[in-house]
């Protein structure tokens, strides 16, 4: 049936190059990342302290089970994100939205200062912030002085302050970053849409419900997807702002995972297996919302 | 034209910001080519040893605090002068970052790019010696004497029969105090000195009631001062066989509600950092500190022209009846570690044996200088031991010291300290706030622990 054969024909030469142009990269996330995520997957089915290690079945994730510290530290994670979350991106759609307005003065402006803490190293905002509210520091020093607070508070030392620190300063370096795509988002809205329904009487607040909201929705589906995805990695902020405390109530995964591979008598296994189950929730979340968010 | 001048802003801002990258990726890669140059020297020096000796030969040595350097290059620069061709090399690598890299190297093999020599603190020495082996030289039968060594601080380097360090710092607690504060509250030094904790608490009320400061603070989370307690009265949390055991331990019961008496009469302030807790010591917001020796050099690192002379040293209170209560206990300290990978051992070993164990010059040049205290034992006779510290109200601080070095309990500590530490300041936190109980709290600390050793 064949016809005998030839070269190629000029479309399977452009296939030809483009996998060619594409190998070296292809080879390179392979090397870099899927194989070192393929080695955790084989170290967290071991057990034993540092280099030390034995085949272990699944007994590191049936320990997971019982580590009262992990699950503290889930649940920690689980509240920054049912809280911190909705709060940041409605914030940013609002702060979007109000951006995108045409007859706003100064919006370059505004929309560097927003955008401006996102370039901030994470470090260097958690050591901010943490100065800021230090015992000593300018937050208590200023409530102080204008008599809202009658004594110094430890606001990173209390369990209750603590995590709405570490959540306002996640709002403080993420809004402006997720506002961004929102902006993006906006521009590939029609004004004729809104000029419509103003005709039809609409006023701002249901032309934001109506239009913006849902055409904004595959932006909102990526930036929920992203952000839980961040918060369940959650690191530099419970490290450099709270360091886990006080008494562990603002530890994240991430961050006992560097525990228990760093600071405690090293157990990578245990550790690669906590890691899992990071990506595994990751991997669960961001599949649902796909389900329910993505109505194309 | 105004988007063309924002491109062009915007070009030029990248290309400063990636010149810049390129810049520190430019620092890194020559440092890195510094050390393969020192390996490369050292390697080629190895190959030439046997047709001659004169080739230059380099020692790179990592360690933390401005102190610790110091105190190295001192060393560093009496070796150089007697022994041409000889570099060391010191590389200011912080404490946590070498615990770091020792592991990263041990657990990738590579363990060459290790320096010769390390410096590491005492807390997890015997932990890195009992999970990486590997990194440490056996340093048993290299000549330098362990014997000239106060013997609890030789223990802490030993596995097996063998030594794998050199003692450096002193680590014998001692309790320091502004007496110009103590003054305005109508205390000397004198009414610190051999006292219970449960003196200390009135003395400590009344002095915040007449200055409004605290006597204390410490970093919360992290109870180094109830660790300092339990030893001074000799009560381990671990038995002969490294089991922890926090429930149904009397003393450390005692020592807890000390702890906790402390926080809630604001006696002790808790910082949430250790740059809290220094602050707190240089900016004079706190009367004193309870620490290891080596908080001197801290004390002394304030910019506050003032606090010279306003300084007094004493040893801490004791655990009020408790059976074997001290006034004495250890904190802290570090260990010198000749790597294994070290391609000059001999030249290691006799610069250790020439200076740090060996010479009470060095040791009286560093302590007058720096004020470093050692545990080197020869040193201790030496006069420059009696000399006064004029910013210790003109005290001979370092013979008292040394004195009280003697008298420290021994307890059982092993390779899970870090894990009890935190797990106590999981407990005080818990109780302090009202969330649990005692019992309940120590009984959870004391699940933790087991759980972690239970891997």
């Amino acid at each position: 049936m064949n016809s005998p054969k030839k070269s190629l024909t000029i479309n399977q030469k452009y296939n030809i190059t483009g996998w060619l142009f594409l190998l070296p990269a292809a080879l390179l996330i392979f090397a870099m990342n899927f194989y070192p995520m393929l080695q955790a997957l084989v170290l967290s089915f071991k057990t034993g302290i540092g280099n030390n290690q034995v085949w272990g079945g699944i007994a590191n994730y049936k320990r997971l089970l019982e580590d009262r510290v992990f699950w503290t530290a889930l649940t920690n994670n689980f509240f920054y994100l049912i809280i911190q979350v909705p709060v940041m991106l409605f914030l940013a759609i609002i702060l979007a939205s109000l951006l995108n307005k045409k007859d706003l003065k100064f919006k370059g402006l505004f929309r560097t200062a927003i955008f401006l803490p996102c370039c901030t190293a994470l470090v260097s905002y958690s050591i901010i912030f943490k100065t800021l509210f230090a015992y000593d520091g300018y937050i208590n020093t200023i409530l102080l002085n204008m008599g809202m607070i009658s004594s110094r508070v430890n606001w990173l030392g209390q369990v209750s302050t603590a995590k709405i620190i570490i959540i306002i300063a996640l709002i403080w370096r993420w809004t402006g970053y997720n506002m961004v795509f929102y902006l993006a988002g906006l521009q590939n809205i029609d004004e004729s849409l809104y000029e419509a329904a103003r005709i039809d009487g609409a006023g701002p607040v249901k032309a934001f419900l109506k239009i913006t909201v849902p055409l904004l929705r595959p932006t909102i589906l990526l930036t929920t997807i992203m952000s839980i995805n961040g918060t369940l990695q959650l690191f530099d902020e419970s490290v450099n702002l709270t360091n886990g405390g006080p008494a562990n109530s603002t530890l994240t995964m991430s961050h006992y995972i560097y525990k228990a591979s760093f600071e405690y008598n090293p157990q990578f296994g245990y550790a690669a297996a906590m890691s899992y189950v990071i990506f595994i929730l990751v991997a669960v979340l961001s599949f649902v919302q796909m389900k329910v968010g993505d109505k194309r | 034209m105004k988007k063309k001048i924002v491109a062009l802003l915007l070009t030029a801002a990248m290309a400063v910001s990636l010149m810049a990258c390129g810049g520190t990726k430019e620092t890194g890669s020559s440092e890195n080519t510094d050390n393969s140059q020192a390996q490369n020297e050292t390697q080629s020096s190895d190959a030439e040893e046997a047709a001659a000796d004169d080739s230059q030969k380099t020692l790179t040595v990592w360690c933390w605090d401005s102190f610790n350097v110091d105190a190295m290059k001192t060393a560093g620069a009496i070796y150089e002068a007697e022994h041409s061709g000889v570099k060391i090399e010191v590389v200011e690598t912080v404490s946590s970052d070498i615990q770091t890299l020792v592991q990263t190297y041990a657990m990738s093999g590579e363990l060459d790019a290790l320096p010769d020599i390390f410096l590491m603190d005492d807390q997890v020495f015997a932990k890195y010696l009992q999970n990486y082996p590997e990194v440490f030289a056996d340093l048993t039968d290299s000549g330098i004497n362990f014997s000239d060594f106060a013997p609890s601080k030789v223990a802490n380097s030993v596995r097996d029969n063998k030594n794998y360090g050199v003692p450096y710092d002193s680590n014998t607690v001692i309790a320091c105090y502004r007496t110009d504060y103590l003054e305005q509250a109508g205390y000397t030094i004198e009414d610190l000195t051999d006292i219970t904790w449960d003196e200390f608490i009135t003395i400590g009320e009344d002095v915040l009631a007449k200055t409004g400061m605290p006597m204390l603070t410490n970093v919360q989370g992290e109870p180094d001062l109830l660790n300092m307690i339990l030893q001074s009265a000799g009560i381990s949390v671990f038995d002969e066989n490294g089991n922890i055991m926090l429930t149904n331990n009397e003393g450390l019961k005692d020592a807890m509600y000390v702890y906790m008496e402390l926080v809630q009469k604001g006696i002790l302030q808790e910082q949430t950092d250790w740059s809290g807790y220094q602050g707190s010591i240089n900016n004079g917001t706190v009367v004193g500190t309870i620490n290891g020796s080596w908080i001197c050099a801290t004390i002394m690192s304030t910019d506050q022209a003032e606090q010279e002379g306003n300084w007094a040293v004493t040893n801490m209170p004791k655990l009020n009846d408790y059976e074997g209560a001290t006034n004495y206990s250890a904190q802290g300290g570090s260990t010198w570690a000749v790597s294994s990978s070290c391609k000059n051992y001999d030249l290691a070993v006799d610069f250790f044996a020439a200076t740090w164990a060996g010479s009470t010059e060095f040791y009286d040049s560093i302590l007058t200088d720096l004020g470093a205290i050692a545990t080197y034992l020869p040193a201790a006779d030496s006069a420059a031991y009696n000399q006064t510290s004029d910013y210790f109200g003109g005290e001979a601080i370092y013979a008292k010291i040394v004195s009280y070095g003697g008298q420290i309990p021994t307890v059982n500590k092993g390779i899970y300290w870090s894990e009890e530490k935190e797990a106590l300041g999981v407990a005080l936190s818990n109780i302090l706030e009202g969330i649990s109980d005692f019992d309940s709290a120590v009984a959870d600390a004391q699940a933790t622990v087991e759980f972690i050793i239970g891997q």
